[in-house]
């Protein structure tokens, strides 16, 4: 259809598209810039060429990655996610695929998708209060795993439905004819249907590695020094003399850095995914 | 020996110690022993050094991630190679740390040896039960670090005590003072447009608040230190979350603590709320219009900017803390070096009395200094196993000679208040060289001492808000105060809303109990 | 089916349904009890007051405030942000060269840690010395963009807009690209307007998608918080305190964890209420499919 548009209409779109590319990539730049700009030279804009205007420094850098608890914080949210982007990939893709392929009789499998659609609506907020209650019983403030926990239950329903659309599409027939070669559900499902929904697998992992990564509110108050993450770390930068912009600017990039990486080697999947989630209900 | 020669033999004995140390110096302040270059370390403590008394053993120190907290980890070092103890230093968000020391506390999870914690959380620390040691037992134990309380300035003195006794060991002497550009403030030009203008002279420092508000109006918006940028009055950091409160409880302190009434916050017989008096009201409306004579931007500064521009040379007033000097001195950030005035804030000569709803006028401004801020220092929890330890850990940087190289050093983000910090002409026993060897300029030195002594030995104090929820009244006091300066609503409306969220607030924690906690917090 | 065996099927599901009725419905009710009584931090549950503290929030203009302030922001992002989306989903749609690399940089802002993005708006959003002024100031503009209420208030949805419309863009791009090729064709020996096609062709095919943004967004914009807290931390004044802050604040800084679990659920009703609106409509469009 595009080839057939006039050209100054195209031109038009493409001028569009541009605005709309540097408005979305200016945030990033500029938080590259902030992170190697000395913090004199912070609050000058029209100063952005580097080398010309100011002098990049890694002043910055040294004070937040020599200090221990960056890394720490770092660590701490690369575990966290992963622990969390693990246990609801196990224990999803199961609820997925038993809400695929077999029917419930007690309760409908609509129901039961719905009811787990149902838990995204649930604004995190209002379970605050009885969780940091129920990890202070448990002995798991402050800790990766109590973060963890919080973390998958966000998550799970996010899991289970993708999953589940993914295992709607494969064809059952695979899956038939190795039950009548003699093979039993767990066979069945480690060994065909696993390998087949590899692509979903991979969406969901990167969407879930995203959403924990990038959790604030949960992080904010139920963890202390030992479990801090970046996000946490990213609001340190605000001290009694004021917010450090150059130390929140690091901070940023080694937030965001991981993700967007991932994105852009695995960005189809990643479209995919969202979708199938979304529209195969 | 016979008795009285015994007591003469003592004499000489003494009499020759004095004249051996007298020519040291070594005396020091008001009885105090020792000197920030030869500190005074008892015989026991030498002797209990000798063990290494806590080696093995460790304790856990919370702090807030602050410049206030650097010092921490370098003494840590040092007192470990003293005395083989090992100190775990956590530190948190701001934003978290009142959050993460009351749920350590409360919930008995007890985590913590210490805290380096802001003067006024102290009410919560003793809600419903007490929650920090009393330290008087260590202070009168000669094996610990000696720190001479009488080095600590009153204003100070008050927010480490709690009902009369000692809790805290002084680390961060927190004061708002009154900052102002010498150089351009004596420019004979302006001083005789200004008279022009406004009919009067202004003095140096300002005589009172209302000429402090005619300078600012008069300096803004236009060039005049000639750097081709506009340059403004006044500059402070009012964002929510910034302290801009602290600004507010500076200003208006005069206009309600006189020698007539003492009481700022509430009234100790009723507890009910002073903060919507008519003094309260006009302290409100003058800040406002000392906030318009400056950068409208400020409503969303914290104090990196708001420092940020005085630094620059760009505003002529100014009233905050000490780093606001200390950064003065720092060539590479700051082009406003030895062209400083500081003072204390000049006061008004009207003030209201809350408790007998009058004014009361006075010839000479009324003057109230102020201890506002954190000051942030270490307290010991009761949870902890190890509290001789860790008293000896921050009696350690509370020794005077680490206090000395603290306070003499902005970076460290302790201020100067302890006595022997300031310069002898101020009651102190620093030299100027003291300062100037650590790059401060002359002029810095003296302005800096002189004015801060005048804010902490000031007769009367403004008396920080310490009971418990303070942070709550603190925070409603910030979200109005920048609410009517922004200009989202008026001034006497938005005081009796204050007073009504510190009714809710009361009547949460129980007003009688914090009828009680009020007094004691006062010293009462 | 055979070779099924029937408990198969229970090994599968019941992890995640155990930990979900454990760790959701267990702290919902709890907290649903809660919201009861005036329960403090450290005095634990006090006293059972029935339904005081509704009271109290419902008697409370912060909390109307609030509310108002919240709902303006959700409708105003929620809009903006589909229609954005939208609009540049259609185009990217158009097979363009470079489709690519623009679908990846559009998709780029989803994955910013928000207090990341509040922190590195002060810094654009700095009156004096950032990045929206100085363009601003080649206008001849000079905006109060972080002090005073409404500026405040527009910062915060200029920097949500920024974050969140990938979500929808991705979306309304996958619903787009369903629409199979023999309709466009279809279509086009009708007529060769891109409006018309649009609104007769595409719009139909996506509504469902359409539906599925705005839902989704919706319940995530009443959850601001990360973004405005590292902004603007609610000011000046209360001009940006929204919903999920207010609740913040009051449970976990002032530990009322009665008055806290009440407005909690105050959200939570609201919230219900919209999406079983919203999800009756996409129900009816699904089924019409």
């Amino acid at each position: 259809m595009f080839k057939f548009m006039s050209k100054p209409k195209k031109a038009m779109v493409y001028t569009v598209l541009v605005l709309a590319t540097v408005w979305m990539l200016i945030p990033f730049l500029w938080t590259l810039e902030n992170a190697f700009k000395p913090s004199i030279k912070l609050f000058e804009p029209g100063a952005a060429i580097p080398f010309l205007q100011y002098q990049p420094t890694l002043e910055h850098w040294n004070f937040a990655l020599f200090h221990q608890s960056v890394i720490k914080g770092l660590i701490n949210s690369i575990v966290v996610s992963l622990g969390t982007t693990g246990i609801v990939l196990i224990i999803g893709t199961m609820a997925g695929y038993a809400l695929a392929r077999y029917r419930f009789s007690y309760v409908k499998n609509k129901d039961l998708t719905i009811f787990f659609l149902s838990q995204r609506v649930l604004p995190p907020v209002v379970v605050l209060i009885p969780f940091f209650i129920i990890l202070m019983r448990i002995n798991l403030v402050d800790t990766r795993l109590g973060l963890i926990l919080v973390n998958v239950t966000f998550n799970l329903p996010f899991g289970i439905l993708i999953m589940r659309s993914i295992f709607n599409e494969i064809p059952v027939a695979i899956e038939e004819s190795a039950f009548v070669d003699g093979a039993n559900d767990y066979q069945v499902f480690w060994r065909i249907a696993l390998p087949l929904a590899k692509n979903g697998l991979l969406a969901t992992a990167l969407i879930v590695f995203a959403f924990s990564w990038n959790e604030a509110l949960f992080a904010l108050t139920l963890t202390g020094a030992k479990a801090q993450t970046l996000p946490v770390m990213i609001l340190s930068a605000r001290s009694t003399r004021g917010v450090r912009f150059g130390f929140a600017a690091v901070n940023t990039i080694l937030a965001i850095g991981p993700p967007i990486i991932l994105t852009i080697f695995l960005q189809s999947n990643l479209a995919r995914g969202l979708t199938f989630g979304a529209l195969k209900e | 020996m016979k008795f009285s020669s015994k007591l003469s033999f003592s004499a000489i004995v003494l009499a020759l110690s004095l004249v051996l140390v007298l020519p040291f110096g070594a005396i020091g302040q008001e009885g105090c022993k020792g000197t920030p270059d030869d500190p005074y370390i008892s015989m026991e403590r030498q002797e209990f050094l000798e063990d290494e008394p806590y080696k093995g053993k460790t304790i856990n120190i919370l702090a807030p991630k602050t410049t206030v907290s650097k010092p921490l980890y370098d003494f840590a070092k040092q007192w470990r190679n003293e005395t083989g103890g090992k100190v775990n230093i956590t530190e948190v968000p701001l934003a978290t740390f009142h959050q993460k020391i009351f749920t350590d506390l409360i919930t008995g999870m007890g985590q913590y040896d210490g805290f380096l914690t802001a003067a006024w959380y102290y009410g919560d620390f003793f809600e419903g039960k007490r929650y920090i040691e009393p330290i008087q037992k260590y202070m009168d134990d000669p094996k610990m670090p000696y720190w001479c309380p009488e080095t600590v300035n009153p204003a100070i003195e008050q927010l480490l005590k709690w009902g009369g006794e000692w809790y805290g060991l002084p680390n961060d002497n927190d004061g708002q003072a009154f900052y102002y550009r010498k150089d351009i403030l004596q420019k004979e030009e302006y001083k005789e447009r200004f008279e022009e203008e406004y009919g009067y002279t202004y003095s140096l420092p300002p005589r009172n608040h209302q000429e402090i508000i005619d300078i600012a109006q008069f300096f803004n918006d236009w060039d005049w230190d000639e750097d081709g940028k506009k340059d403004y009055g006044f500059t402070g950091h009012f964002k929510v979350g910034g302290q801009g409160m602290f600004h507010y409880m500076t200003w208006a302190a005069p206009y309600v603590i006189s020698p007539e009434n003492r009481y700022f916050w509430f009234n100790p017989d009723t507890m009910d709320p002073l903060v919507n008096s008519e003094g309260h009201l006009k302290a409100l409306e003058d800040l406002k219009k000392l906030v318009n004579a400056g950068p409208k931007a400020m409503m969303a500064w914290t104090l990196g900017e708001a420092w940020d521009l005085f630094l620059k040379g760009d505003a002529v007033v100014a009233f905050t803390w000490g780093d606001l000097g200390a950064l003065a001195q720092d060539e590479e950030t700051s082009q406003v070096k030895g062209k400083l005035g500081v003072s204390v804030l000049p006061g008004v000569e009207e003030a209201y009395d809350p408790i007998e709803n009058k004014w009361v006028s006075f010839e000479e401004p009324n003057v109230v200094g102020n201890n506002i801020g954190g000051s942030w220092h270490g307290v010991i929890s009761i949870y902890s196993d190890n509290p001789q330890m860790t008293y000896d850990y921050f009696a350690y940087m509370s020794r005077i000679d680490n206090a000395f190289w603290n306070q003499m050093r902005g970076w460290t983000g302790v201020d100067v208040g302890r006595s022997f910090a300031f310069l002898e002409e101020h009651g102190g026993s620093a030299s100027v060289e003291d300062f100037t060897e650590q790059n401060w300029s002359e002029n810095g030195a003296i302005e800096m001492s002189k004015g801060y002594h005048e804010n902490f030995y000031a007769d009367q104090q403004f008396n920080l808000l310490r009971i418990p929820g303070a942070e709550e009244y603190a925070r409603a006091v910030d979200v109005i105060i920048s609410q009517v300066l922004s200009g989202d609503t008026d001034p006497a409306g938005a005081l009796d809303k204050l007073a009504d969220r510190f009714n809710n607030i009361t009547a949460r924690h129980g007003k009688e109990s914090q009828m009680k906690y009020y007094k004691q917090m006062l010293g009462e | 089916m055979a070779g099924k065996s029937r408990a198969a099927k229970f090994v599968f599901l019941l992890p995640a349904l155990l930990w979900v009725l454990g760790f959701v419905l267990y702290p919902l009710i709890n907290s649903f009890s809660l919201s009861f009584f005036r329960y403090t931090l450290g005095r634990g549950r006090e006293a059972f007051i029935g339904v005081q503290n509704y009271i109290d929030i419902f008697n409370s203009p912060e909390f109307w405030f609030t509310l108002k302030i919240t709902i303006y922001y959700v409708l105003i992002t929620v809009t903006a942000e589909t229609l954005l989306g939208l609009f540049l989903a259609w185009m990217v749609n158009k097979r363009i060269q470079f489709q690519n690399f623009f679908r990846t940089v559009y998709t780029l802002p989803i994955f910013t840690t928000t207090v990341a993005v509040g922190y590195l708006g002060v810094t654009i959003f700095h009156e004096t010395g950032g990045l929206a002024n100085w363009v601003m100031g080649w206008f001849g503009l000079d905006i109060q963009w972080l002090s005073s209420a409404t500026g405040a208030f527009a910062s915060s949805v200029i920097l949500d807009i920024w974050r969140w419309t990938p979500f929808a863009f991705i979306i309304l791009l996958a619903g787009l690209q369903g629409v199979s090729k023999s309709r466009y064709e279809a279509a086009m020996l009708d007529t060769n307007s891109s409006f018309q096609i649009f609104r007769y062709v595409e719009l139909p095919a996506i509504r469902f998608s359409l539906l599925l943004v705005v839902m989704l967004r919706m319940v995530r914009a009443f959850k601001v918080f990360g973004l405005p807290f590292s902004l603007t931390g609610g000011g000046p004044g209360r001009s940006t305190v929204f919903y999920t802050l207010y609740v913040y604040r009051t449970s976990m800084k002032y530990f009322d964890f009665g008055h806290g679990a009440a407005m909690a659920y105050v959200l939570l009703i609201i919230v219900m209420i919209v999406i079983f609106q919203l999800f009756r409509l996409l129900r009816e469009s699904f089924a019409a499919e």
